[in-house]
């Protein structure tokens, strides 16, 4: 218990003192160093599975971590520090470069990033699917003022439609966590249980048509949330219209929770029964979102929601490796992801905001305009679109693979070509911002100390493929 | 169904029917307008001020149109024998008035009844000619098409899970398919007192009290008759009050405990009071509510029709 | 076959919650909301009685104040402020929308009898709860996509969480306390914000028609 409020001391006064501290310049630095601070706590406290002591760490009834969580939370966290470390610099290129966002702005900013991370944090502790919905809405509802952040007409337009079909989305995800309560109350558990390590040793006792719709309505309402095909319309319009730092959360954190919730319902229906015909949905649900998302990518006009729809396709990797019921490579999946994309994000955002537009047909020349920027963007696209060197080429390989292994022949082509497809795309938007004639109104701040988290990411990125053996997982 | 031979009991019945017939619709009429004065701080005219009306209009002289044909001089009185035959076979009272398996009092005949006395009504109000007679007559029918389902609908669901047509056996009091079913006879009521409403010309579908040109339905069309046609006009609908809000309220009456209506007088007092209470709740939504634009109409009737679905709903399903 | 009490409620609040649909007064929508939900409270509060769990009357405590004290009167202070009466140019007009509703309420009574495993707990052989919860859910639905104003879908979101409240009141013996509180804390932070957002709206858009909002496409 002591160990559970530990965990959120740092974010919860960070948020507090922001609000309360004049000088946004100071608070920018302090929450960056908080973030920083709170990823050595999180490490400390989740060391002894981290070192493979113990599998799981029990806080409270309903709250467990186990390994895949602690590692999400750790990669939460480091998004969250990247982030605000380049938020910082990002404000004040800002007030720089362009007109200033009003203190009360930011303070509100700073703020809300710290509630968000201490909700992104608790859906990782949740063992309990009840509470697990909760912290999956709290992520909704604390992350929607980020997304009203630039406070004009298509920031709220985006606000709305992200706030009324995640909760929409959320709701049903919410009935399927009562079906499956009430699966579990027509079993050998009796009063019945949420708690998903109690759920999976009597699973096979439960009663399999309420957990089937359970686990449907899970997967479509916490799909939702994390963009899947069809209910996907909010992603690009919520991730384009946040300002670069919380797109890049948006992006690297917030779908990881989804998925997450996805993750632990499965493992649910995969116990009970292992060949269950409503858990092939997954994966097929994730092959159509590659899919319909390298459609998206190819036709593309603007560079933040082109890296949105590829967040899409990730999702939907994610989705297909949760299908396949593998832990690892989910996991694998979405820390590539995670850091390419913040990435990208994030030196996006630069660009944008040195440009003055997102439109890809008026972004060119960077190569001449900055040459590091040009830089970081080749390289975190290059990670994005799964280039060999990289650890998103590592896992989509061994993805595939395995997919073979389950006999998914037609899913894995599928999938084959949307990559092909969607890394041609993206090297060809990239290419057509890089290259070219410069821009004469391109206003560069800073230009090394912007680049500087990027290439780190990027540079992880580049370390996990080269390092982690593969074939051990 | 046996014909009762107690020849006291038959009395006994017809007696009652027979006075409830006179003194309840005009009677029923004064007390809702009382009421409304009430509620809109005048004294109002006394509560048998419709009986002096009415005598005072049989004593006029009568002003026809020339335009007008026998038409309209004999519509009021077709409307009348209608509404006179109606009460015989409408169970808005628990009196049988005649006794049972004699004729049967059969839905659709109500209801087409029913239409019939529209009809003639409006022929007569489009036969002076006059502007206020054709579009007082167009309204009428406009509301009628609209609400007539929801009548039949809540009439037939009732009939449907009783297994008859005969309005007579489904309102008995005997034990039938539909005692105990309080939710499918609370609904059919509400259907049914909801469309009454429209087809009465109460408050939110027609100011019974305007004569604005933009507001009138069922006043522009009796707009030209006068003294004794006009008498029979009004009679005709105090007694179609009468009739539509005891049907409603018998829906109402069998959604109470059976044994608290076991006794013949206990009925005859209920069902009595119970169509003075929901004249008094007319009055009161008259007295809160205002009437509604003509183009929102349908949605007010919509409601009755949608209870008729529910009503309708039930009836296949429990 | 007569209708229980717990029946009859739960039939109630289906039936009320369809009357929503009927008309495009907003303000008429959320007292029939407020009404609905009463219902939905009455049902909570009688199985609690049957069922003899206590947690369900705090449960039906917490949900009559949030949801038929604090909610209806907080939008209806966002409609007065934000100056909108009704929800004009629905897309499907508001009769037809909830004759719509009365057929699914049919729909979903032979749904829940068709598909396995949603006959409720507390009243042996009998799916009527699990009827009403489907058909207050496609209320819910039928109201979002049928309706423009911003205050409708609001509307919507929360007549599709009383759905599920309901079903998780009759499929199970209540869900675990704490759920149900942080469900319900929710969803009223989640109707603040939005309330808020929808002043918003009103402001940079003057009208709150969630339809014409349609800049951000591909």
């Amino acid at each position: 218990m002591n160990e559970l409020g530990l965990l959120f001391t740092i974010p919860s006064l960070t948020a507090l003192l922001s609000l309360f501290i004049k000088k946004t310049a100071i608070t920018g630095k302090l929450c960056a160093l908080a973030a920083w601070l709170q990823l050595a706590l999180v490490i400390s406290v989740l060391l002894p599975i981290l070192t493979g002591h113990s599998t799981s760490i029990s806080f409270a009834p309903g709250l467990i971590v186990d390994k895949l969580g602690s590692y999400f939370i750790l990669l939460t966290t480091f998004v969250v520090a990247c982030a605000l470390t380049h938020a910082d610099y990002f404000f004040q290129a800002q007030a720089v470069i362009g007109e200033p966002y009003k203190d009360s702005r930011l303070k509100l900013f700073y703020a809300v990033v710290n509630i968000f991370l201490m909700a992104m944090t608790s859906v990782f502790l949740c063992d309990s699917l009840g509470y697990l919905w909760i912290a999956i809405e709290a992520t909704t509802l604390s992350s929607a003022p980020l997304v009203y952040f630039e406070r004009n007409k298509h920031a709220l337009e985006a606000t709305w439609k992200y706030l009324i079909v995640c909760s929409v989305g959320i709701a049903f995800a919410l009935l399927g966590t009562v079906f499956i309560f009430a699966a579990s109350q027509r079993s050998d558990l009796g009063s019945g249980t949420l708690n998903v390590s109690e759920l999976i040793v009597s699973a096979k006792t439960l009663s399999f048509p309420l957990l089937r719709l359970g686990f449907i309505f899970c997967l479509l309402g916490y799909g939702t949330k994390a963009g899947i095909f069809p209910l996907h319309s909010w992603l690009p319009d919520a991730h384009s219209e946040a300002p670069a730092p919380a797109s890049a959360m948006l992006s690297g954190s917030l779908l990881n929770c989804a998925l997450f919730g996805i993750w632990k319902a499965s493992t649910v229906i995969t116990a009970a029964k292992p060949e269950a015909p409503a858990f092939h949905l997954v994966a097929v649900m994730g092959a159509l979102t590659v899919v319909a998302a390298s459609i998206f990518i190819i036709r593309q006009h603007n560079l933040k929601r082109l890296w949105a729809y590829s967040s899409i396709e990730n999702v939907g990797l994610m989705v297909f490796a949760i299908g396949l019921g593998s832990g690892p490579l989910f996991f694998l999946q979405a820390l590539n992801h995670s850091l390419a994309k913040v990435s990208l994000f994030l030196i996006s955002g630069n660009i944008v905001q040195a440009a003055g537009t997102k439109k890809l047909s008026k972004l060119h020349g960077l190569l001449e305009n900055s040459p590091f920027w040009a830089g970081a963007l080749a390289l975190a696209s290059l990670a994005v679109a799964g280039a060999p060197p990289f650890g998103s080429f590592m896992t989509e390989m061994s993805l595939l693979t395995l997919s073979l292994g389950h006999k998914y022949y037609i899913l894995a082509a599928l999938i084959n070509v949307a990559l092909a497809v969607s890394f041609l795309g993206i090297l060809a938007h990239t290419g057509k911002v890089i290259f070219g004639a410069g821009k004469p109104d391109f206003k560069v701040f800073s230009e090394r100390r912007a680049a500087l988290v990027p290439m780190l990411l990027v540079a992880s990125t580049l370390a996990i493929g080269l390092l982690v053996n593969y074939e051990s997982r | 169904m046996s014909i009762e031979t107690n020849t006291g009991e038959i009395l006994k019945n017809s007696g009652t029917f027979l006075a409830s017939l006179i003194i309840l619709p005009p009677l029923t009429i004064g007390i809702l307008r009382k009421t409304k004065a009430r509620f809109q701080n005048r004294i109002g005219a006394p509560l048998l001020q419709p009986f002096f009306d009415l005598a005072k209009l049989l004593q006029k002289n009568e002003t026809v149109s020339e335009h007008a044909s026998w038409l309209f001089r004999i519509a009021p009185c077709i409307n009348l024998t209608v509404m006179l035959l109606l009460s015989l076979l409408i169970p808005w009272t628990s009196l049988t008035a005649i006794p049972h398996g004699i004729i049967s009092a059969d839905l659709f005949l109500i209801i087409y009844l029913l239409g019939l006395a529209r009809f003639f009504t409006v022929l007569a109000a489009l036969d002076t000619g006059s502007a206020f007679g054709g579009f007082g007559a167009s309204r009428e029918v406009t509301l009628a098409l609209l609400v007539e389902p929801a009548v039949m609908l809540c009439l037939a669901c009732l009939g449907v899970r009783a297994g008859t047509s005969d309005l007579s056996q489904v309102f008995s009091y005997e034990a039938t398919r539909l005692t105990g079913q309080y939710g499918l006879w609370f609904l059919a009521g509400c259907g049914l007192f909801l469309s009454s409403l429209v087809e009465l010309s109460r408050m939110p579908a027609d100011d019974p009290t305007t004569h604005l040109e933009l507001t009138m339905v069922h006043e522009a069309m009796i707009l030209e008759n006068s003294a004794a046609n006009l008498a029979l006009a009004e009679i005709g609908h105090y007694i179609k009050v009468a009739l539509l809000l005891g049907l409603s309220w018998q829906c109402f009456m069998h959604c109470l405990p059976s044994h608290l209506l076991s006794d013949w007088t206990a009925r005859a007092i209920a069902s009595t009071g119970g169509i003075i209470s929901l004249a008094l709740f007319i009055a009161l939504i008259e007295s809160l509510a205002v009437k509604l634009r003509w183009t929102k109409l349908p949605e007010f009737i919509a409601y009755a029709v949608a209870m008729a679905i529910f009503s309708y709903l039930i009836a296949l399903s429990v | 076959m007569q209708l229980s009490t717990f029946e009859a409620l739960a039939m109630l609040s289906a039936v009320l919650g369809i009357l929503i649909l009927g008309t495009t007064l907003l303000r008429t929508n959320l007292s029939f909301y407020r009404f609905h939900t009463l219902a939905i409270v009455a049902l909570t509060v009688w199985i609690g009685h049957i069922t003899k769990e206590a947690h369900l009357y705090i449960v039906a405590a917490a949900v009559l104040l949030v949801k038929v004290l604090f909610i209806p009167s907080f939008l209806g202070w966002v409609m007065k402020k934000a100056e909108v009466g009704s929800d004009k140019q629905a897309f499907i007009a508001a009769p037809l929308s909830m004759h719509l509703g009365a057929i699914m309420l049919g729909v979903s009574y032979l749904l829940s009898s068709r598909i396995p495993g949603l006959e409720g707990v507390h009243q042996e052989g009998s799916h009527l709860g699990s009827t009403a919860a489907m058909s207050i859910l496609f209320t819910g639905v039928l109201l979002m996509l049928t309706r423009r104003a911003a205050l409708s879908q609001i509307l919507g979101f929360l007549v599709i969480e009383n759905g599920i409240y309901l079903f998780a009141v009759t499929q199970t013996h209540g869900m675990p306390m704490l759920v149900e509180m942080g469900l319900l804390l929710e969803v009223l932070v989640g109707v603040m914000i939005s309330g808020l957002l929808l002043f918003n709206i009103k402001k940079s858009f003057e009208h709150i028609d969630v339809s014409q909002l349609t800049d951000l496409k591909d």
